[in-house]
């Protein structure tokens, strides 16, 4: 067990220790990209991990800081690609838990301001939060452009279709200090498949954190906060009784760390195991949080676990 | 007058003319300093044009990068000031410059920013693309593969109204490159206009390409040497017979500080006088740089000793 050594964590671990960590565990909370699917191939063998899972009456939950759909779809997309008992209240998206956050943590009254695309307000709407509507000013320029009244928080996410104007506004609004300021997440840059990256939630935060000389509150991971919405939604989530699996260390590990997780890189998606050792090697000991406890190359090693635990059943 | 140690005094009454008589060139930032936004402060015109026939150098710079410096020339004139525009650095001026000499840049630029960029580029025979409108189409995939221009070999950020989500993608798909350069205007994060508005800065959209990249730029504006470098060969200026007068203790005193001049801010812009005295009071070495020699509440307060 990864414990209390002095090089502790990026345990590469298979067959029998897995099994372990599998009777160990009542709680799995999965990360998506990069960990069961890539964009819309999922990874060979993910499905049967998590059916598996789910079968043996497992607790698991997908942790995903992607706020450009609503969970409806990915209940759709995890059908689609073979994860047959996957539901709506399993699935965990930063931009649900935003939603969650301003109707129950802030309990906001007015309107919020988003940039973002359209998964994000839809999923605010459906917890009753208004957007301010995007109308069509004709003539509004960025030196002249109209505020909606009440407007209560910004909330900044993924927006393809960022432009200056809504930097503007999005400045002036959090010109008034009661005005909250989040963000669905800080990832920089988030991969497609192929090895190709785009520009992320965390640069457009950027650009409005230097505007308005204000730093935003994040909801995604690495933050605790989609933790205590699984949390609440279990009534109750005991930490030792879960492990967190992510392809990403400065979000995936660190969140598992700063929520008391174990935690489990798998190297099909974006952190290297090198980036892992580098932190672990490290001097500096807040770069202990980036490190996992373990290290598989797929989750597919868990299949060989499973089919172990049913040859000693039959 | 020689520096004394003593910081952030008020330049008042028999202080303005010995500290006058001691420097021959003056350099002014603009906004917040000489205009906000299209209306001159009161009594701007004056100074600069008294400070001129007095036999002073007077120079501008300004991070400011939408004009060019034949535009801010029309400006200064509509305004009042007698101006030519051998005398204005606007970092859109310095930024082609910088290409040109400092990187040495053989290749075109992807450019965020304005037509004032674009046409600094094109007189010292820098080519360009991506100026303008440019919106998203198609999947994110076809985003990830935007076709990429080969002779593409630095990214350029300036103000530019027109930035987007594509702009910003087109600028890291650049940058993943090793070989492309990344130079940024200034850092500003809030450009200034009248009645005490503002919108975001440069600043705001570098940051963004930044984050995105995971890359520093390299920044041609206020604080760093570059412009002061860039007018002192133009113009032969001494350093310690020279002085800035600016309104951001980020940007225009610590340019000052950072090349030995003497420096002056005043508060019709964006810095006050309790934030340079928290710099002082800090303690802390990097921060000292920002605070003035002296404060004015607006440059006007120099005129009775140039009339006199």
């Amino acid at each position: 067990m990864a414990g209390a050594f002095a090089f502790k964590g990026c345990q590469k671990i298979r067959g029998a220790q897995i099994r372990g960590l599998l009777e160990a565990k009542d709680f799995f909370l999965f990360d998506c990209d990069g960990v069961i699917w890539h964009g819309e191939n999922a990874i060979t063998g993910a499905a049967k991990v998590v059916n598996a899972l789910i079968r043996r009456g497992k607790n698991v939950v997908f942790v995903t800081n992607n706020c450009t759909r609503p969970r409806e779809n990915y209940v759709s997309k995890f059908t689609r690609l073979g994860f047959t008992d996957v539901m709506l209240d399993q699935i965990f998206s930063s931009s649900y838990c935003s939603a969650l956050y301003l109707r129950d943590v802030v309990k906001v009254r007015g309107q919020v301001f988003v940039i973002g695309c359209e998964g994000l307000c839809r999923e605010l709407l459906e917890a009753g939060i208004p957007c301010v509507e995007e109308t069509d000013e004709p003539g509004a320029t960025i030196y002249n452009c109209a505020l909606a009244p009440d407007v209560k928080a910004v909330l900044v996410g993924h927006d393809d279709k960022l432009t200056f104007l809504k930097l503007a506004k999005a400045s002036c609004y959090l010109r008034d200090p009661e005005c909250l300021f989040l963000a669905t997440d800080n990832d920089p840059w988030h991969p497609l498949s192929g090895g190709r990256i785009l520009p992320g939630s965390g640069s457009l935060t950027a650009a409005i954190e230097v505007a308005s000389g204000r730093k935003a509150t994040v909801i995604g991971k690495p933050s605790r906060f989609m933790f205590e919405c699984i949390s609440s939604q279990f009534s109750g989530v005991d930490p030792a009784q879960c492990l967190m699996v992510g392809d990403r260390l400065e979000t995936d590990m660190l969140f598992g760390s700063n929520c008391g997780l174990d935690t489990m890189l798998t190297l099909t998606g974006v952190s290297q195991i090198e980036e892992a050792q580098e932190y672990r090697n490290s001097d500096l000991d807040s770069n202990r949080s980036y490190v996992p406890d373990y290290v598989v190359d797929t989750i597919a090693d868990f299949l060989p676990a499973f089919e172990e635990n049913e040859e000693q059943n039959d | 007058m020689s520096g004394s140690g003593s910081k952030c005094v008020r330049l008042s009454g028999p202080l303005v003319k010995p500290l006058l008589d001691s420097v021959d060139c003056v350099l002014f930032d603009c906004d917040g300093v000489i205009w906000r936004g299209n209306q001159a402060v009161a009594g701007a015109p004056q100074v600069i044009n008294l400070l001129k026939e007095r036999g002073k150098r007077v120079l501008f710079v300004t991070n400011n990068s939408t004009k060019t410096r034949s535009m801010y020339a029309e400006k200064m004139s509509a305004l009042g000031f007698n101006v030519t525009e051998d005398e204005v650095f606007g970092t859109a001026f310095c930024c082609a410059a910088y290409l040109q000499t400092v990187c040495a840049l053989r290749g075109k630029v992807y450019l965020l920013g304005s037509a004032a960029m674009q046409q600094e580029l094109q007189a010292v025979g820098i080519q360009h693309v991506g100026v303008g409108p440019d919106h998203v189409s198609g999947t994110q995939q076809d985003w990830a593969n935007v076709p990429l221009d080969p002779d593409v070999k630095a990214v350029v950020v300036g103000f530019d109204e027109h930035f987007s989500y594509m702009k910003l993608n087109r600028a890291l798909q650049y940058l993943l490159q090793n070989d492309c350069l990344f130079v940024g205007t200034n850092r500003d994060s809030r450009l200034p206009l009248e009645g005490g508005k503002a919108v975001p800065g440069t600043g705001c959209l570098l940051q963004a390409v930044e984050a995105a990249a995971q890359r520093q730029a390299q920044t041609v504006g206020k604080p760093s040497r570059f412009m002061f470098d860039c007018l002192a060969a133009r113009f032969g200026v001494q350093p310690e017979r020279c002085m800035m007068v600016g309104d951001r203790l980020d940007t225009d005193i610590l340019l000052g500080s950072n090349c030995g001049l003497k420096t002056l801010l005043t508060l019709t812009g964006v810095s006050t006088v309790a934030e340079a005295e928290a710099h002082r009071a800090s303690g802390c070495a990097g921060r000292q740089g920002m605070v003035p020699d002296y404060y004015v509440e607006s440059i006007a307060d120099l005129l009775p000793a140039l009339q006199g």
